[in-house]
């Protein structure tokens, strides 16, 4: 929120911060952007962490790495840690196969019983409150070690699924395998894995809470065993810049290598300053898809909105292509269903609008209206009310972009239009996530916690199952069900998503058990699908080549992600 | 021989340019309202108000709302990065989500000039009433009333707004006023205390003493009416102190969030990187409106300050 006057001095520290450490060049440096405060620099334990800023400061692109990397572009699991798994015939039950010689940063061997430990501990410990970990605890029964490079894996119910959802950074993040030799006897809930070591190919060298400093583990196990060579940056650099006037112009001014979102305008005044800056396509519109589409979440306990037809009145308000116009100045596209809208999705979004879900493009206020009258409240000047009640509702919104606020901004002004007297409450990043969604302390809320399908719906269906419904002030179980929809028309859908789960990919029937879900979704609308998301992320090629586009896609652009050892790697110097 | 002594010696002497002047300045000084820079400020913040008030009866206000218009449209007669014109039915441009910058400033100035004059409504009020306990009580109620206004005067505003603020999510402009005054009524108290405490061994306050007349009598119309213009300048004062803090807390991204501020509008701008894209009339239309109502201010104050205090008009 006054993230811009910590900006000013954002480079300053870093000077400072690269000045006290050993020092190294700054063609040698890649500097990464980061959109949120390191609230606790101190603190590595991301299993505790529901906000994401103990591993996308660098944690978990460059220190921790994953099992396997699942590759948007071909669709494939790419091995990394492991080299294998192999799942029985119901997939019921997997067999992973780890790498050889892969070793820890302090020396120690990384084998089975790492990926045994780190398992247990999010069977073992209910407070760890990580999604990846929620994922872990109700999807696995038990885990064993068959021998130093295999590990064994029974789930409770078939999970055709399994390896990618929780091992494969289908979003964000996967499960982070910690070092048993030192997690061992401390309590995964209070531990602060105080100095943190991984099997990346870089070491933790200092953070404060607008940075966190990286540096390059030249006896790295991968360029020992010939898996990869050692990337070419010596140091790795994660710095908060704050606002999209900050980072534009530090990236402008060759003092930042990749930065978070930026709308058109700031791209193109960018570029206009530095040819060198790149973005995923060459021209407009420049942005990747985002796979997390934005929606509008709704708390189903909360009265007038705990009546279905009173949400479909707001659905009917919402005008998706203002919000494109406005807030994304046309680089994305109105959602059509929940789901993500790429290619090997196609069959599941037919399925949905068969079954009645479609959205549509523009407002029908009418058709709204007339259920708002139809739920019993009466126009009364510029809003409605009922009982000397007037209508109204408070949209609880990340401050930490602008493509969020203003998303809700529109979306304020078109309910105020048809007589509802909402308002945006913009809180900060960390309490957002930590407070407000999970405990489920809103009435509504800007978010994206249907992602998860990128080419199979059950990991969006998924997430809006009854067996996730837990009272407000409690907090739902990795983020699933944060509206807490509940009822016969939400145990209906719950019971055709469950079927699914156990179908493997590609089965037919799928697309079956989609429509008939889909059927209910549509009906009584936990929350409301606003449009696709669309990142446009600068890269900078002053000093490296090599960044993820469109020409040269060997994964997506999100840097953030678990997947930014890739982006790591693939990193040249300029000459 | 000099022409000022012959036309003295004709004896009807027409009097000269330094006479006049000298004349002309004493007539001012006949009514020290007539103060030249009194005049300015209040024109200046008049003129404010005045685009409030006729802007509200010829310009279509409900352009003000997100997406009503093109984005990032310049003012008449220039040119955004786009190449885009400035057309006359925005004539001072656009601002990056479709608000029409004329209607954000019919609507944002006076917005911002009135949280300051009810926060400093509020404020000065509170330390009339308690300035003036304290001086002409004394005793107990002067003690409590004094260390706590000494306690208040060292808590830095800003930093307890804005936890207060970001606590409240979205206020309204009232809320924020309210909240603004809790910290500018210290000053006044302290100072008008001073003042009280001088005054009541003054003649007249004795003799209305003896009379029997009441204490609210005392405070309020005998000793007051002689505090008038000290209390006008101090009022301007602390209605510049208080936009300065609701412009600092607009410009964190706190205060109203639909209603338009002229800091919450610079607030944006900044967010949204106007500078980089050289959309100078997003911040530079609001930040020369605060201008303009900080220097009429100012000028008001000086004013004041000379009707107040006659030694510094003869500097004039």
């Amino acid at each position: 929120m006054f993230k811009h006057l910590i900006t000013g001095t954002a480079t300053l520290a870093l000077m400072t911060g690269t000045a006290l450490a050993q020092d190294v060049a700054r063609e040698d440096t890649v500097i990464f952007d980061l959109d949120r405060t390191i609230t606790d620099p101190t603190n590595f334990n991301w299993l505790t962490d529901g906000t994401g800023v103990r591993r996308m400061h660098g944690g978990h692109q460059v220190m921790w790495e994953p099992l396997f990397i699942l590759d948007y572009n071909t669709g494939e699991l790419d091995p990394w840690l492991a080299i294998g798994f192999e799942g029985n015939d119901d997939s019921s039950a997997f067999t992973i196969s780890l790498r050889d010689g892969v070793e820890w940063s302090d020396g120690e061997a990384f084998n089975a019983d790492d990926v045994v430990f780190s398992i247990n501990l999010a069977l073992e410990n209910e407070e760890i409150t990580a999604r990846e970990a929620s994922a872990i605890r109700s999807q696995v029964a038990s885990v064993e070690k068959v021998d130093d490079l295999t590990v064994s894996v029974t789930l409770q119910a078939p999970n055709p699924r399994f390896m990618v959802e929780n091992f494969g950074i289908r979003i964000f993040g996967s499960y982070l395998i910690m070092p048993e030799h030192i997690w061992a006897g401390q309590d995964a809930a209070t531990f602060t894995f105080p100095e943190p070591i991984g099997t990346g190919p870089y070491t933790f060298t200092s953070a404060a809470t607008n940075r966190a400093i990286w540096d390059r583990n030249d006896d790295w196990w991968g360029a020992k065993t010939g898996f990869m060579d050692l990337p070419e940056p010596q140091r790795v650099i994660f710095l908060e810049t704050g606002g999209e006037e900050s980072r534009a112009q530090l990236i402008a001014g060759n003092d930042l290598d990749a930065a978070q979102n930026v709308s058109v305008g700031t791209f193109e005044a960018v570029r206009a300053q530095n040819a060198a800056v790149i973005a995923w396509y060459e021209d407009y519109p420049y942005a990747a898809a985002d796979p997390c589409a934005r929606q509008l979440e709704i708390n189903t306990t909360v009265a007038p909105w705990d009546d279905p037809a009173m949400r479909r009145a707001v659905a009917h308000i919402i005008d998706r292509s203002q919000i494109v116009n406005v807030a994304y100045e046309g680089t994305t596209e109105p959602s059509r269903t929940m789901f993500a809208q790429y290619g090997a999705m196609q069959p599941f979004i037919q399925a949905a609008i068969a079954a009645g879900g479609e959205l549509p493009m523009t407002a029908d206020v009418d058709a709204a209206q007339a259920l708002i009258e139809g739920a019993g409240w009466t126009r009364d000047g510029d809003y409605y009310t009922k009982d000397g009640e007037t209508l109204s509702v408070e949209i609880h919104v990340n401050s930490a972009s602008t493509e969020y606020t203003r998303t809700i901004d529109v979306v304020v002004e078109q309910l105020q239009r048809a007589g509802i007297d909402a308002r945006s409450v913009p809180v900060e990043n960390g309490v957002f996530w930590g407070e407000v969604l999970p405990f489920g302390a809103y009435e509504m809320s800007y978010s994206w916690l249907s992602c998860g399908s990128v080419n199979e719906p059950w990991a969006s269906m998924g997430r809006y199952t009854v067996k996730d419904v837990v009272p407000v002030g409690e907090r739902s179980p990795g983020f699933n069900n944060t509206a807490r929809w509940d009822g016969a028309a939400a145990e209906a859908y719950s019971a055709a998503v469950d079927e699914m789960a156990s179908l493997p990919l590609g089965d037919p029937q799928i697309v079956d058990l989609v429509g008939q879900a889909y059927g209910h979704l549509a009906e009584e609308m936990p929350f409301i699908p606003l449009v696709q998301a669309a990142k446009l992320i600068p890269f900078n090629t002053t000093y490296w080549e090599g960044w993820p586009t469109n020409d040269n896609y060997y994964n997506h652009p999100f840097f953030w992600w678990n997947t930014g050892h890739q982006i790591v790697h693939g990193l040249t110097k300029v000459e | 021989m000099t022409r000022t002594s012959s036309e003295a010696q004709s004896g009807r002497t027409p009097p000269s340019r330094a006479d006049r002047r000298q004349t002309r300045r004493l007539r001012r000084f006949d009514s020290p309202w007539m103060n030249p820079k009194l005049f300015w400020g209040l024109g200046l913040l008049l003129g404010i108000v005045a685009i409030g008030l006729l802007g509200r009866l010829f310009w279509n206000l409900d352009l003000v709302f997100t997406g009503s218009n093109t984005l990032k449209l310049p003012p008449v007669g220039f040119e955004n990065l786009r190449r885009q014109e400035g057309t006359w039915i925005n004539p001072l441009g656009t601002d990056g989500s479709g608000r029409d910058m004329l209607a954000l400033i019919i609507m944002g100035a006076p917005n911002s000039l009135f949280v300051g004059l009810l926060a400093s409504l509020i404020g000065m009020t509170t330390g009339i009433v308690l300035g003036f306990t304290a001086g002409f009580v004394g005793g107990r109620v002067d003690d409590t009333i004094r260390v706590l206004s000494d306690v208040m005067i060292t808590i830095p505003p800003l930093l307890i707004l804005v936890v207060f603020q970001s606590a409240f999510g979205d206020v309204s402009l009232t809320m924020m006023a309210l909240l603004i005054a809790g910290f500018v009524w210290q000053s006044p108290t302290r100072l008008i205390r001073a003042q009280v405490l001088s005054m009541k061994r003054s003649g007249y306050v004795q003799m209305a003493q003896l009379s029997g007349a009441s204490v609210p009598h005392i405070m309020f119309r005998e000793m007051m009416p002689n505090l008038v213009p000290y209390l006008f300048g101090s009022f301007i004062a602390s209605v510049t102190t208080a936009i300065v803090t609701a412009v600092g807390l607009e410009v964190l991204g706190l205060g109203p969030q639909r209603i338009p501020t002229l800091g919450r509008t610079i607030y944006e701008a900044i967010n949204a990187g106007a500078l980089i894209q050289n959309l100078w009339w997003w911040w530079g239309l609001p930040t020369l409106l605060l201008g303009v109502m900080f220097i009429g201010l100012l000028l008001i104050n000086l004013g004041l300050d000379e009707v107040s205090n006659p030694r510094l008009r003869k500097l004039s």
